[in-house]
């Protein structure tokens, strides 16, 4: 009985350490999905999964503030505004269409190839025993950051001293989507 | 300090840095919102080409008299080469102004949001060409491109635009997040604390041994980012349909501004930034820059169509400049790549405003087009000439000077099997340019006629070959010049 526990102890410890890992597959799991899906509603749920697997692993990070973010505008915001589209456009009609036909086979052999170079390349940067100095992948990052401690303050003193020009430039991008928008949807030009 | 004061008062010491960039933004908005839609409503809408020509020169007045800086936590920098790519794109966007009103006034898809978004794309270029740090050189990127997506498939009626848009928009997302990538794999291997780019070409410099690989790909992710924006080989496939679906005065813009203002930025990321890890990108760089200058010229030759050859041409002088960025001596490489963005410039709005000038406003815009130019219209059969005569290279134009130069510079690097192909692939180019010239001239004409050319674009075309015959006399001392003030 007491091994058993030991082990069960012994379990969640290693998936203690190496939850980011997890969430990260899942998250990664859950968009192969979202791609894949044939039902385009199926597609905005498992997107829905991605987007709790991302906010996950930025609690593993330690920044609490983001991750709540991450949830109310994607989990809570952009994902029900997809499942209106898609709920709002007929889709059945272009469900016969197989696209990329021509291509399926190079694509999956290019994307298996990219995907066995970069699991090849993490495997040697965390787990090797060559490994030096592992690669980052726990509180560490985040003290680069600095953003261990009062989250919602550091994330918006980063925003307005060292990242304000990438921020002001994101708001002119989310104007720009705007003009976009409406000068490719007007009814008229004239 | 306070730090709401200490934020207040590096906002005040870093502004006139970034001072074009706002008022292009400011006079963006008020031309959509109190302007457009309220004030001058009433206002024939050819008149906003002539505003945002202003505008523009406006804009380029206040970029020759900003300071000399580094600002914004050493996100944006301010310098000859900020300045000078900063000049080629604003003059891009004055030369588009001028060539495309009277193809939307006869579509009737004239709008203020046409001019809009091209001043707020040349403002998403002159950050991208002063950014001294991924992250705002990733935003600056986007709002560049972002705006041209919507340019592209403007004319939404038009089945070709539309599809054109389409798929420059996937695969600029795509290549935008393969390119996101390489950032955090080099922001990892710098151990999360830093994307400045001269920080950073310190820390990968110095990475522990078992980053090398980490390094190594994020490397790659930029460069093949980089590679699809400015359309290299083989990251080109988006550019010739693009090029051709794209309503033509936007193909003239796309053909020299986001080019020019992405290889700058290529120039700062891998001139300065990479430096220190150039094992990494020497190779891989070197192969995308042959394979652009072989293919896009031999593609170019079969090319029916004058904007899709000029689309292919395009590639292959991408090729040319991507000499200038393999040399490890960064400012005469800087220097060589200006100089031929600037040539480029007026010899390919030149030989747009001919061919928007030619198409009218119906579809047609095969090389057949040019038959007998020479005799039905001498002058700006001349013209065009000298644009095609210029772009081959053949001497003593201007273009040559330019490809002189940076041939010269590649050998000095020791390049010496990259010069040879470019000097080769050079002469195959000479044909498929010759050969419109040969159209115009040695072809009998067909009886369609001509319409009465605007005044915008013949001045486009007068002040192009001006430019091009008179800097032809001063070719020998020009790159004296532009070493002054880069």
């Amino acid at each position: 009985m007491d091994q058993f526990l030991s082990y069960i102890n012994q379990f969640f410890s290693y998936i203690g350490q190496h939850l980011f890992l997890i969430f990260g597959l899942l998250a990664v799991i859950s968009a192969a999905f979202l791609v894949f899906a044939k039902n385009a509603v199926h597609s905005v749920l498992t997107f829905l999964a991605a987007m709790i697997c991302i906010a996950a692993c930025y609690l593993t990070l330690q920044s609490e503030f983001l991750a709540v973010a991450q949830l109310l505008i994607y989990a809570g915001g952009i994902v029900v505004l997809f499942l209106f589209v898609v709920m709002l456009v007929e889709l059945s009609k272009f469900k016969e269409n197989r696209l990329f036909q021509k291509q399926t086979p190079y694509a999956v052999v290019i994307v298996m190839a990219g995907v066995g170079g970069f699991m090849w390349m993490f495997r040697r940067l965390i787990f090797d025993s060559s490994a030096s100095i592992p690669l980052t992948l726990s509180p560490e990052l985040s003290e680069g950051l600095n953003v261990a401690n009062q989250n919602a303050q550091s994330v918006s003193r980063g925003l307005f001293t060292g990242y304000l020009l990438p921020f002001e430039t994101m708001s002119v991008i989310l104007l720009i989507a705007l003009i976009g928008a409406i000068v490719l949807a007007k009814q008229s030009r004239a | 300090m306070p730090f709401a004061q200490a934020l207040w008062e590096s906002l005040v010491g870093d502004s006139p840095l970034v001072l074009p960039v706002l008022f292009l933004w400011l006079t963006g908005t008020l031309m959509l919102w109190p302007l457009d839609s309220w004030l001058l409503k009433r206002m024939p809408k050819e008149r906003w080409s002539f505003i945002t020509a202003v505008i523009l020169i406006v804009t380029c007045w206040f970029v020759i008299n900003a300071p000399n800086a580094i600002g914004f936590a050493d996100m944006f920098r301010v310098d000859g080469v900020t300045k000078g790519f900063q000049i080629i794109c604003i003059g891009a966007g004055v030369f588009t102004t001028a060539l495309g009103h009277k193809q939307f006034d006869a579509l009737k898809e004239h709008t203020a949001e046409y001019y809009a978004l091209i001043l707020f794309s040349i403002s998403g270029m002159l950050l991208l060409v002063g950014a001294t740090d991924l992250v705002s050189m990733f935003f600056a990127l986007e709002l560049m491109s972002l705006c041209i997506y919507i340019l592209v498939g403007y004319l939404r009626t038009q089945e070709r635009s539309v599809e054109a848009g389409i798929k420059y928009f996937l695969l600029g997302a795509f290549s935008s997040g393969i390119l996101l990538f390489g950032i955090s794999l080099l922001f990892a291997a710098t151990g999360g604390t830093t994307t400045n780019l001269e920080r950073l070409g310190q820390a990968i410099a110095l990475a522990p041994g078992n980053h090398d690989l980490l390094v190594f790909s994020g490397v790659l992710m930029v460069l093949i980012g980089f590679a699809f924006k400015v359309a290299a080989v083989p990251f080109h496939m988006w550019s010739p349909d693009v090029y051709e679906g794209a309503p033509t005065p936007v193909t003239a813009f796309l053909s020299m501004a986001p080019k020019a203002a992405a290889l700058a930025a290529f120039l700062r990321v891998f001139g300065a930034g990479f430096h220190s890890v150039s094992e990494n990108w020497i190779a891989p760089l070197s192969f995308i820059a042959a394979a652009s200058m072989i293919l896009g010229n031999i593609a170019a030759l079969r090319q029916q169509s004058i904007k899709r050859m000029l689309a292919y041409s395009s590639i292959a002088h991408v090729g040319y400049m991507l000499l200038g960025i393999l040399s490890m001596d960064t400012q005469a490489g800087t220097q060589a790549v200006w100089f031929y963005m600037t040539t480029y410039l007026f010899m390919q709005a030149g030989a747009f405003a001919v061919v928007i000038h030619l198409q009218g406003v119906e579809e047609g815009e095969r090389i057949e087009d040019f038959r007998g130019l020479g005799k039905r219209h001498p002058l700006l059969a001349f013209a065009m000439m000298v644009f095609m005569l210029s772009l081959a290279g053949i001497p003593p134009l201007l273009g040559f000077f330019s490809k002189f130069y940076l041939f010269r510079l590649a050998i000095i690097e020791g390049f010496v099997t990259l010069t040879v192909i470019a000097l080769l692939t050079s002469v195959i180019a000479a044909y498929y340019y010759l050969n419109v010239v040969a159209q115009m001239y040695f072809k009998e004409p067909d009886e369609k006629e001509l319409g009465r050319m605007g005044i915008c674009t013949s001045t486009v075309v007068t002040v192009c070959s001006a430019v091009l015959l008179v800097g032809t006399a001063f070719g020998p001392w020009i790159m004296k010049w532009v070493g002054k003030i880069l």
